[in-house]
């Protein structure tokens, strides 16, 4: 029935098996010792810089920073590598590269300081680069804010600031002009509504969310952890007056898809010619340019009719956030010295000059001379750009920035609260109460892990 | 009369197969369809609120699918989607098949446990697997390589295949491995010549999906490999596309499309061993 041949190789197979079962045991002794020793095999351990960043909305950021580390990498001879990821993959990345305690040297963070508190053990000092790098910078912007336990973890990388992007077409048909304030915005948006074009601020689970009612809630006084980091203070009566103006915002000015909008859907709106303004980086205004959007049944292009202005004002301050992006280093990295090298040669004036450059003023450094970068004056679009830095505070304004304070910004706890009362859902009350026991469970739960 | 019948059993089928199939069609095909269009239209009519979504009215494109030859590694991504996928199917399926055997033919203390435990281990979702796989890859030292994919991705696969073969071997008459024993073969020369070729449908149905669940893998793919130049289709696509607030649609659109020519191709020319290993696998 079988054929010679065949019958041969199976009239071995005893001995196949047993080569088999000797090969898989010495695998298996193998991968044992190597689990085992929590190392991996030398020819895995070639040395070589490893830095993961985020894609920046502008290419060319990514370009220049490869550049820098190649060229710092052919200095030093040491062999670089720059990956990239989505900003949306980094939590998964970082997570997993702690677990295993390996992957890069180098690490983007955030967004938010809150990485610093939240993976403070895995971490890396940093003390002497940002006295080193600070002075060559005109000094950090706001130092205090950056110190985490009182240490420099995290060196603040760049920020994106927050100007409100405007129609100049429509402001001109309804016979306004450049707002300057919340309310200015109201009355705005109420009549862009009107003709269809109403404003858009996002009320969904997304970072703009975050950003824009927080920057509301300053100007109107509020806040929702105090200075010492532990006490919630959303329940008060400033609260409950930016509570009632983003309901106004909402159901007078704003169309409800608003409650369902991602981070891309504001640009998405502005460029569409749909929204008459958004509160958002210059993005939007930077992809119209590119992608030669037109208005809407004309042929005049959109970003020619777009303005940005400052972040606007409320009743008690004008405040705004962003997503602060950082660098970091990790401590159970093999070349901390190295990193912090590339770091210090990647802070040099003139370095961040050509890089915020190369970035359109997009990515701006938490450094003040680069505040005042010419790239700012070379577009009258980015002129209110170092304005609104200026304002800009981290997001736990004015506590501190801990991991309890990253949660309720990754949980959209402020989106939610505002959200609930803007809808209907909830009475103010019941909105404050259920936002400030979120928080104070958040908070709670933080202090017994550490 | 007769014209009459002759019209009624015609179009019979129409009434009774095609119109009520048809709105599984649409909604099964809709995103494709979509997906399609949209990887063809200008930038500037995507943004367009007024134009119609599901047609293209200014004209088509193929600069998004220029976009992603030129300035991605696009055609990297495939190639190494296309090694891992192959490579962690044919080790899921030859191991599914080792493992389904013994399984499904061999009584021995435990043998039921097994196989539900097998199952089980099939229901672990990758999202609470990533965190200590990342560690036993990296002690492997197999990170940032394509070999950590080759090596987890059998983790989801070969439970799979194993309960999906065990399923079909189930419905192979014994008797006829009886006979070939009763010629001389033994348990591995049953199998091999025997049953196997009396499961190609089981198993090419085991392993068509044990392929689509490795092209489509996302989450070990990205923790576990990094460098742009290995990473698969679904990271890659996702990585260089998606740009802080800004998203490439016409391009996300393309890759997407280009992505899903190896799966249809696959269910295309082995469907008829796919519906009938999942039928037979699924009744004994």
């Amino acid at each position: 029935m079988a054929k010679p041949s065949t019958e041969t190789t199976f009239d071995s197979h005893r001995v196949s098996r047993r080569h088999f079962l000797g090969a898989a045991a010495g695998g298996a002794a193998g991968l044992t010792g190597i689990l085992a020793a929590g190392r991996a095999p030398a020819t895995a351990q070639a040395k070589e810089l490893t830095f993961l960043t985020v894609a920046s909305f502008v290419p060319a950021t990514d370009t220049e920073l490869k550049r820098q580390l190649d060229e710092w990498g052919a200095k030093n001879k040491v062999k670089v590598r720059l990956d990239i990821i989505a900003h949306l993959q980094l939590v998964t990345k970082k997570a997993a590269e702690v677990q295993s305690r390996s992957g890069h040297d180098l690490t983007a963070l955030g967004p938010g300081l809150g990485d610093a508190d939240l993976y403070f053990d895995h971490l890396a000092d940093l003390n002497d680069v940002a006295t080193d790098v600070a002075p060559k910078n005109g000094g950090w912007l706001n130092e205090n804010d950056y110190l985490i336990r009182g240490k420099w973890k995290l060196l603040p990388w760049w920020m994106p600031p927050f100007p409100m992007a405007v129609r100049t077409d429509l402001l001109e048909q309804l016979g306004e002009k450049n707002p300057d304030t919340w309310e200015d915005w109201l009355r705005i948006g109420k009549k862009g509504k009107a003709i269809g074009h109403p404003l858009g601020i996002a009320l969904g689970h997304s970072a703009d969310a975050n950003v824009t009612l927080l920057s509301i809630l300053w100007s109107y006084g509020g806040s929702y952890v105090a200075k010492d980091g532990s006490t919630i203070t959303i329940n008060s009566k400033q609260t409950r007056q930016a509570m009632d103006f983003v309901k106004r915002l909402y159901t007078e000015a704003m169309d409800p898809e608003v409650l369902a909008w991602d981070d891309a859907s504001n640009n998405r709106c502005l460029n569409a010619g749909k929204c008459i303004g958004i509160h958002n980086p210059i993005s939007a205004y930077e992809s119209a340019k590119k992608d030669k959007v037109t208005v809407p049944g004309k042929t005049q292009q959109i970003a020619e009719v777009i303005d940005h202005v400052n972040t606007p004002k409320g009743p008690v301050d004008r405040k705004a956030t962003t997503g602060y992006w950082c660098v970091g280093v990790w401590n159970f990295s093999k070349n901390v010295e190295l990193a912090k090298d590339f770091l210090r040669y990647h802070f040099q004036p003139e370095n961040q000059a050509r890089w915020v450059e190369a970035g359109h003023g997009f990515n701006m450094p938490f450094l003040a001379n680069l505040t005042k970068h010419p790239v700012y004056k070379s577009d009258k679009q980015y002129r209110f750009i170092p304005e609104v830095a200026k304002v800009t505070v981290p997001p736990s304004w004015p506590g501190p920035t801990t991991a309890a304070s990253q949660q309720v910004l990754d949980l959209y706890i402020i989106p939610d609260m505002f959200a609930q009362y803007a809808t209907g859902k909830m009475n103010v009350d019941q909105a404050i109460a259920w936002g400030e026991k979120e928080m104070q469970e958040i908070y709670a739960g933080r202090r017994r892990k550490t | 009369m007769n014209s009459l019948s002759r019209w009624t059993r015609r179009s019979r089928p129409l009434f009774s197969v095609y119109l009520p199939v048809m709105p599984f069609v649409f909604f099964a095909l809709f995103p494709l369809y979509f997906m399609f269009i949209t990887s063809f239209k200008k930038n500037a009519e995507l943004y367009d609120v007024t134009a119609v979504p599901f047609l293209i009215g200014r004209g088509v494109t193929f600069g998004h699918y220029e976009l992603l030859s030129r300035e991605t590694l696009f055609w990297s991504w495939f190639l190494n989607s296309l090694m891992v996928s192959l490579a962690a199917t044919v080790i899921s399926v030859v191991l599914g098949v080792l493992a389904a055997y013994p399984l499904a033919r061999l009584r021995f203390p435990g043998g039921d446990s097994f196989g539900v435990a097998i199952f089980i281990t099939y229901l672990v979702p990758p999202s609470l697997l990533f965190l200590p796989l990342s560690t036993v890859v990296a002690r492997l030292g197999l990170s940032d390589s394509l070999w950590a994919l080759v090596v987890t991705y059998p983790t989801f696969l070969v439970p799979f295949c194993t309960w999906l073969l065990m399923g079909y071997f189930r419905t192979v008459p014994k008797e006829i491995e009886e006979c070939a024993m009763l010629d001389g073969c033994n348990r591995l020369q049953t199998l091999i010549r025997i049953l196997l070729p009396v499961a190609v449908p089981g198993v090419i149905c085991a392993a068509l999906f044990a392929f689509t669940l490795s092209w489509n893998e996302f989450l070990y793919a990205l923790v576990f490999v990094s460098p742009a130049e290995l990473k698969t289709l679904t990271v890659g696509v996702f990585s260089e596309l998606i740009r802080g607030d800004v998203y490439y649609w016409g391009g996300l659109m393309a890759g997407a499309c280009v992505g899903s020519f190896p799966i249809v191709i696959a269910y295309v020319f082995f469907l008829d061993y796919y519906v009938s290993g999942l039928t037979a696998g699924a009744v004994k």
